[in-house]
C-alpha cells in the first residue's frame, strides 16, 4: 500500500498488524528495481503483515522523523515501535528472511509480555 | 482498463515546478530548511502551464489534469514542447513529423553532420532527401505542421542554450550523435570525431538542461550494442540488474538490484554511447534530471505514414558499409543483384526494430516522462534475429513478392566479434510500463522497402553506391575489401548457432538461449558450393 505523511499514523503506528515500510526515492535505481518485489510481498503476507512503501521526497516528514539518510531503507513497525531496520537493495528471499525473523521476534515479545 | 500512464501525477509532469518547492538535494536546500514550511502548509508546487492555480499538492493524475489528453499512445501533454537534437537524421526527421502530427510543438537542431559524413565517404542516401528548407515547407503544406528548426552544432553550447531558453522544451530527444560503428573504426581521426561529438555533445547538453530545463525529460538514444553479447549467456537486462539478481561470494550474498550491468561495447562508437550512459546516470543522480536511456536494437525500414505522405518528406536511407544497417543493406544488395553479404559465420544474433515501431516507442516514452531524478533504461527491440536468418528472409521476400532471385555470400568478418554466441534480451519495460506492442513484422517492412527501393530513380541511386556496400573497414585497421568465403542459394543451409531468446513478460520460467545441438553434433551435409573467385561475387 502507498503510505504518506498523512496516513502514516493511522496505517503504520496504529496498525493492529506489524507493518513493513519500504522508504524509497524516484532517483534511486535500486528502489525502482524493488517495486516488483514489494508487490509480491504484499500478496504473500496478506493478513500477517502490512506491506507499505513511502516516497521520501513526497513525504518528507516521515523521512525526517525516522532519519532516513539512504534508500532503499526498510523499517518494520509493531505497536508503533521499530522492531527492525535495514538498508540496501534486497532480493525477495532476503526480504522474506528479514520479515520472518521480525515476525518471530514479535511473537516472542508477545509471549514474554503475556508471561510477565 | 486504464491506459499505462493514466495514474502518473505531477511528479512525472514537466510542467510541475519543483525547483525551490521540493528538497533538491544538490541545490543547496536541505530537508531541515524546508521542514517548517512543510509542517505548516504541506508539500506544495506550482504549475508552469497553469500559474493561476498557485501552490497546490502535486497529486493530480494525468487522467484528471486538463493539460493531458488521451491519445492512442496514452495521455499526452497538450501541445507538448519537444526538442529533437539531430532532427535532420534518419530517426530525427521521422520522429519530428510524427510528433508534430500528434499536436506536439516540435523544435529541432542539426548541423548536418550526418549528411557531411556520408558525403565524405562518397556515398549518398539512396532515398533522395530534400533540403531542410524544403522539408519544413513540405511539412507545412502536406501535414499542416510547423517545425521550429535552427541550424546549430550541439557542441556550440552557447547557441544551443539560447535556443533552449527560447523554446523551453518539456522533453528533449537526443538523436544528435554520429551513429556508426564502422565509421568510428576507419582511423584515429574518425574515432576521435565520433567520440568528441557524441560524448562531449551529450555532456554539454546535460549541463544546459540543469541550468535551463531541469524538469524536462531527456530521451536519449543509446544502443543495444552497449551491452555487447556476453559469452556467459546471461540475459541483457534493461540497463540495471533486477533486485533478484544476487551476487554470491565467500558464502555471502548481495542483491545487485539497481546496479548498472556490465557494458562490453564493440566499437569506439559503442564506447561513446557507454560513456553517455554513465554521464546521464550521474547527471540524474547529482541534479535530479530525468532520463530514459534507450538501448535500441538495429533499426531498419523506410515507412511511417508521415514520411510516406510526400517524396519531400522522406527520411534518408543509407546502404553503404558505414551507415547502412544490415537489413537495409541486404534489401539494397538484392535489388542490385548482388549476393547478400553475411560477415563470418552469420550466426551473430542482434536485436532489431522497424522504423515505424521505434517511432511508436519514442512517442510512448515522451508521453510518459520519468520521475525527478529517475534514470531508467528500456531495451527497444521488437525481435531478435540471426544475421543468416535475416538474409534468408530478405531473399524469400525478394523471390516471392518481387521475382528477384538472390544468393547469399559469406565473407570474411572485418569486425572483432563472436560469430557464434548465446543471446538473451530482456525487454519488459516497453510492453509492461508503456503499453507498446510491435505492429510491423520483419516481412512487412522488408516488403515496403522493396516497393520503395525498386522505383527507377532509387535503383539508379543504388547503382551509384553499389561498390560501397561490401565492407573494407577492418577493426584491425586494415583497409581492404573482404574476401568471399562461399556463395550459396537461400534455403540450402541448415540452422546452426544459438537460439535467440527475447524476454518480454514476467514469466516464471523463461527459455534459455541454447545451442542448436543437432546441427553441432551431426556433420553438415552442405549443398554443393559455387566456386568463387576472390571478390568476384559482387561483380
Amino acid at each position: 500500500m502507498m503510505l504518506t505523511d498523512r496516513n502514516f499514523k493511522r496505517e503504520v503506528l496504529e496498525s493492529d498488524l506489524p507493518v513493513f515500510v519500504e522508504f524509497w526515492g524516484s532517483w534511486c535505481p535500486p528502489c525502482q528495481r524493488m517495486k516488483e518485489i514489494i508487490k509480491k510481498l504484499e500478496e504473500e503476507y496478506k493478513g500477517r503483515m502490512k506491506i507499505g512503501e513511502l516516497n521520501i521526497d513526497r513525504n518528507p516528514l516521515a523521512a525526517l522523523r525516522y532519519h532516513i539518510k539512504g534508500v532503499p531503507a526498510y523499517i518494520i513497525f509493531y505497536n508503533g515501535k521499530i522492531v527492525h531496520r535495514d538498508i540496501a537493495a534486497k532480493s525477495l528471499d532476503q526480504l522474506r528472511e528479514m520479515i520472518e525473523e521480525s515476525l518471530n521476534k514479535i511473537s516472542k515479545m508477545e509471549t514474554l509480555e503475556q508471561t510477565v | 482498463m486504464k491506459v499505462h500512464n493514466a495514474e502518473k501525477t505531477c511528479w512525472n509532469c514537466p510542467a510541475a515546478i519543483l525547483k525551490g518547492n521540493i528538497d533538491f538535494r544538490a541545490c543547496g536546500q536541505s530537508l531541515e530548511a524546508i521542514r517548517k514550511r512543510i509542517e505548516t502548509e504541506g508539500l506544495m508546487i506550482e504549475c508552469a502551464r497553469q500559474p493561476d492555480l498557485g501552490r497546490f499538492e502535486p497529486t493530480i493524475t494525468f487522467e484528471e489534469c486538463p493539460e493531458w489528453r488521451l491519445t492512442e499512445y496514452g495521455y499526452l501533454l497538450e501541445n507538448m514542447k519537444v526538442m529533437i537534437l539531430g532532427i535532420d537524421g534518419y530517426l530525427g526527421w521521422t520522429l519530428a513529423l510524427k510528433l508534430a502530427s500528434l499536436g506536439c510543438e516540435v523544435s529541432g537542431v542539426d548541423n548536418f553532420t550526418r549528411r557531411r559524413c556520408v558525403e565524405e565517404r562518397r556515398s549518398l542516401s539512396v532515398v533522395p532527401i530534400a533540403s531542410m528548407d524544403e522539408r519544413l515547407e513540405a511539412a507545412r503544406e502536406i501535414l499542416g505542421v510547423e517545425i521550429n528548426f535552427r541550424e546549430i552544432d550541439i557542441l556550440d553550447w552557447q547557441r544551443l542554450g539560447r535556443f533552449m531558453r527560447e523554446v523551453e522544451p518539456e522533453a528533449i530527444v537526443h538523436y544528435g550523435e554520429i551513429p556508426s560503428a564502422p565509421y568510428s573504426m576507419i582511423d584515429c581521426d574518425h574515432a576521435v570525431h565520433v567520440q568528441y561529438n557524441n560524448v562531449i555533445g551529450t555532456l554539454r547538453l546535460l549541463f544546459l538542461m540543469r541550468e535551463i530545463v531541469p524538469e524536462a525529460s531527456l530521451i536519449k538514444l543509446g544502443t543495444l550494442g552497449e551491452y555487447g553479447s556476453p559469452l556467459t549467456g546471461r540475459p541483457l537486462f534493461e540497463g540495471m540488474f533486477p533486485a533478484d539478481a544476487v551476487l554470491l561470494w565467500g558464502g555471502r550474498k548481495w542483491s545487485l538490484g539497481g546496479e548498472l550491468t556490465p557494458r562490453d561495447p564493440v566499437s569506439f562508437y559503442h564506447v561513446s554511447k557507454v560513456q553517455d550512459t554513465f554521464n546521464i546516470y550521474e547527471a540524474c543522480k547529482y541534479w535530479w534530471l530525468r532520463s530514459y536511456d534507450i538501448m535500441q536494437g538495429v533499426i531498419y525500414g523506410v515507412h511511417t505514414d508521415q514520411v510516406a505522405a510526400d517524396p519531400r518528406l522522406r527520411t534518408r536511407l543509407d546502404v553503404d558499409e558505414w551507415f547502412g544497417t544490415v537489413v537495409n543493406r541486404f534489401v539494397a544488395q538484392a535489388i542490385l543483384g548482388m549476393p547478400l553479404t553475411v560477415y563470418g559465420e552469420g550466426n551473430q544474433i542482434r536485436g532489431f526494430i522497424a522504423l515505424e515501431d521505434a517511432m511508436e516507442c519514442m512517442t510512448r516514452l515522451i508521453s510518459s516522462p520519468p520521475e525527478p531524478g529517475q534514470y531508467d533504461v528500456v531495451n527497444q527491440v521488437s525481435g531478435l534475429y540471426k544475421i543468416n536468418d535475416l538474409a534468408e528472409t530478405v531473399a524469400t521476400v525478394a523471390s516471392e513478392k518481387f521475382d528477384i532471385e538472390v544468393k547469399i555470400q559469406r565473407v570474411e568478418n572485418p569486425r572483432v566479434e563472436a560469430d557464434v554466441h548465446p543471446f538473451e534480451v530482456v525487454s519488459e519495460n516497453l510492453p509492461n510500463l508503456f503499453g507498446f506492442r510491435p505492429k510491423v513484422t520483419l516481412e512487412e517492412e522488408i516488403t515496403r522497402m522493396f516497393e520503395l527501393l525498386t522505383q527507377p530513380h532509387i535503383r539508379e541511386r543504388l547503382r551509384k553506391v553499389a561498390h560501397l556496400v561490401k565492407p573494407r573497414t577492418w577493426w584491425s585497421g586494415e583497409k581492404r575489401l573482404v574476401e568471399t568465403i562461399e556463395v550459396y542459394a537461400p534455403g540450402t543451409k541448415r540452422p546452426s548457432g544459438y537460439r535467440p531468446v527475447l524476454i518480454t513478460g514476467k514469466e516464471l520460467e523463461v527459455p534459455i538461449s541454447t545451442p542448436i545441438r543437432e546441427e553441432i553434433e551431426v556433420p553438415l551435409n552442405d549443398p554443393p558450393r559455387e566456386k568463387v573467385k576472390k571478390n568476384d561475387a559482387d561483380r
